[in-house]
């Protein structure tokens, strides 16, 4: 069997080593000029303490090739699931070869286990070695943007891409099994992966760990060493927010408005005082940007005997890699319950 | 120990969702026989073939085959050879890559028998199969099924890509070797003719349902017996009158 699988492989085999190896070529060669230019840069930059200009200049430099490579680790799990899973089963069934196949002396269980295994196998083996040559790819990147909550940045760095990869794959499989006609097959498992994937990204992964909330008091120092944003309602009844910087790598799921003493919103009237004279009078009534030359700080000052909090609430820095292990068993988990259905299936198939 | 029938079948139904395929089916199939399974399309011909070798598992009643159950381990796999309607065959694989096939999966493969079949074809080894004709692919896929040494084969429409030169030289050959390896076929056609030459047993599907089953010089000489004697009757006329029988 272990032939026979890797001799109706060998074609798709053969692509994908291709492509991981021209990855690999570039992500080499362009990863060790990115390292030179990060060295260069903070050796010039941390004497004149001008590294937050630098840094950015850097991570735009690189924007374009980065976004592409996430892409590239994004969707190898999904080209695995259309073009390697739907067909596995789907192309038997399509060309009639099942009935050859499954008439040999091996039965269709050993069959099915060997087929899955073994391109498994080489999915997973795949996505890994993009996403391993990816993480070290944009280490410095992400050290210097110190974002590893993103989207691109969690879905495409580290463990994570392992699972999907599974998962996409027996998805494949076992939609080919159903629909038995490789194209819609195809289609429904593209579909179907990218649904999941905006699922738990947007709804189960911040849910994966109880988060942690804090309350954060509302005063001189808080509000010059964290705010990036303050906002007073126009309306005297309407709210007040003020956006705070989390804890340095934590990812913030979500900020409350600013509360009173007893958890309750605080209407603007209250701060109006404060506002006025920070902002000055008339619509201009919110700042923006970083940095204490906004005048949060003497905004916090003013506020401070008001006894506000914002409730921050956030997954600590530390919880990076169990999140990314848990979510990658998630992943592993959905695509064995899919290898049991397939299994299942196989033996009660008609036709 | 007297040796189990080819195939025993009880009551055997099968329905894909209202549509009965086959319904109510009893055979009893003694051992050493070449069987004819005729009837007209969408009879149930197939349906009968694939419940045998284990494709698929009946909706109701039993069917045992050697002996075991189709298709419930290497075991009873290696013991039955199965040939598919439209000779499947991978069209990317070589025909060498076919024979490797047959050798990996199959513990009794008679790599000799194999090759001699290709040599006799005149077939190229490195050939891709999806370049072969109708015909050649018919006896590229019997070649695997009888390849594997099976005690039991079974043929769905083998001969119904091929000329009627080759249909003659096929169903000899298939006879002689069968008689040679003391293989039981069970084969199917819409073609009487076909089966005449080769079978000595017969089954008459029509419908879903058994019109017909036994030796093929029994139901002759009961036939003329009940026709009356002097009346000679050809099998495909007698066939004819069944089927028309049952419509």
């Amino acid at each position: 069997m272990i032939w026979l699988t890797w001799r109706q492989f060998r074609a798709q085999a053969l692509v994908a080593a291709v492509i991981l190896a021209a990855a690999a070529a570039y992500l080499l060669v362009t990863g060790n000029q990115l390292r030179h230019a990060y060295a260069a840069d903070l050796a010039s930059c941390v004497p004149q303490n001008s590294c937050f200009g630098v840094l950015n200049g850097l991570q735009t430099d690189y924007s374009g090739p980065r976004q592409l490579l996430e892409y590239l680790v994004l969707g190898a799990p999904a080209l695995a699931g259309i073009f390697w899973g739907a067909p596995l089963i789907a192309g038997e069934l399509e060309r009639g070869t099942h009935h050859l196949v499954w008439n040999q002396s091996v039965t269709r269980t050993r069959w099915l286990a060997a087929k899955l295994a073994g391109v498994a196998l080489a999915a997973v083996a795949t996505a890994g070695l993009l996403s391993l040559l990816l993480t070290w790819w944009a280490g410095p990147l992400d050290a210097a943007s110190g974002n590893r909550w993103g989207t691109q940045a969690f879905n495409a760095r580290d463990v994570t891409p392992l699972g999907y990869a599974a998962f996409a794959f027996t998805l494949g499989v076992a939609l080919g099994l159903l629909v038995r006609r490789t194209v819609p097959a195809m289609a429904a498992t593209l579909a179907i992966f990218i649904v999941v994937q905006i699922l738990v990204t947007a709804a189960v992964r911040p849910h994966l760990m109880p988060a942690t909330t804090d309350a954060v008091a509302i005063n001189q120092s808080t509000m010059a060493s964290q705010a990036q944003r303050a906002d007073s309602s126009d309306a005297p009844t309407g709210p007040v927010t003020i956006d705070l910087a989390g804890q340095a790598g934590a990812w913030v799921l979500s900020e409350s408005p600013v509360l009173g003493g007893a958890g309750r919103p605080v209407p603007s009237s209250e701060v109006a005082t404060c506002w006025n004279r920070t902002f000055g009078q008339g619509p201009s009534r919110q700042g923006q940007g970083k940095g204490d030359s906004m005048g949060y700080g003497s905004l916090g000052a003013c506020l401070a005997p008001l006894d506000l909090h914002v409730d921050i609430t956030y997954q600590p820095a530390a919880r990076y890699w169990p999140l990314q292990w848990i979510e990658t068993a998630l992943y592993a988990v959905l695509g064995a319950l899919l290898a049991a259905a397939c299994f299942w299936r196989i033996r009660r198939f008609r036709g | 120990m007297t040796p189990a029938p080819v195939l025993e079948a009880r009551a055997l139904g099968m329905q894909y969702g209202r549509r009965r395929a086959l319904t109510d089916c009893t055979l009893d199939i003694p051992p050493g026989h070449v069987v004819g399974l005729v009837g007209p399309n969408g009879a149930g011909k197939s349906t009968l073939l694939k419940l045998a070798c284990g494709i698929m598992s009946p909706t109701s009643g039993s069917i045992s085959v050697l002996g075991g159950t189709p298709g419930s381990g290497p075991e009873q796999l290696a013991r039955v050879g199965f040939l598919a309607q439209d000779a499947p065959v991978y069209p990317h694989l070589s025909i060498a890559d076919h024979l490797r096939l047959g050798a990996r999966l199959n513990g009794r493969w008679d790599q000799g028998f194999a090759e001699q079949r290709i040599a006799q074809l005149d077939l190229d080894p490195a050939q891709k199969a999806g370049r072969l004709s109708g015909g050649q692919r018919a006896q590229l896929a019997l070649m695997l099924a009888a390849g594997k040494r099976p005690d039991l084969l079974i043929l769905d429409e083998p001969v119904a890509s091929l000329d009627p030169l080759a249909r003659r030289g096929f169903l000899k050959q298939l006879t002689e070797s069968a008689a040679q390896h003391g293989t039981a076929v069970i084969l199917s056609s819409h073609l009487i003719s076909d089966l005449e030459q080769a079978c000595d047993y017969l089954i008459v599907l029509v419908s879903s349902r058994v019109r017909l089953a036994g030796p093929v010089d029994r139901i002759m000489a009961a036939h003329q017996e009940a026709a009356g004697t002097g009346t000679p009757t050809s099998l495909e006329d007698l066939v004819l009158t069944y089927l028309e029988g049952a419509r």
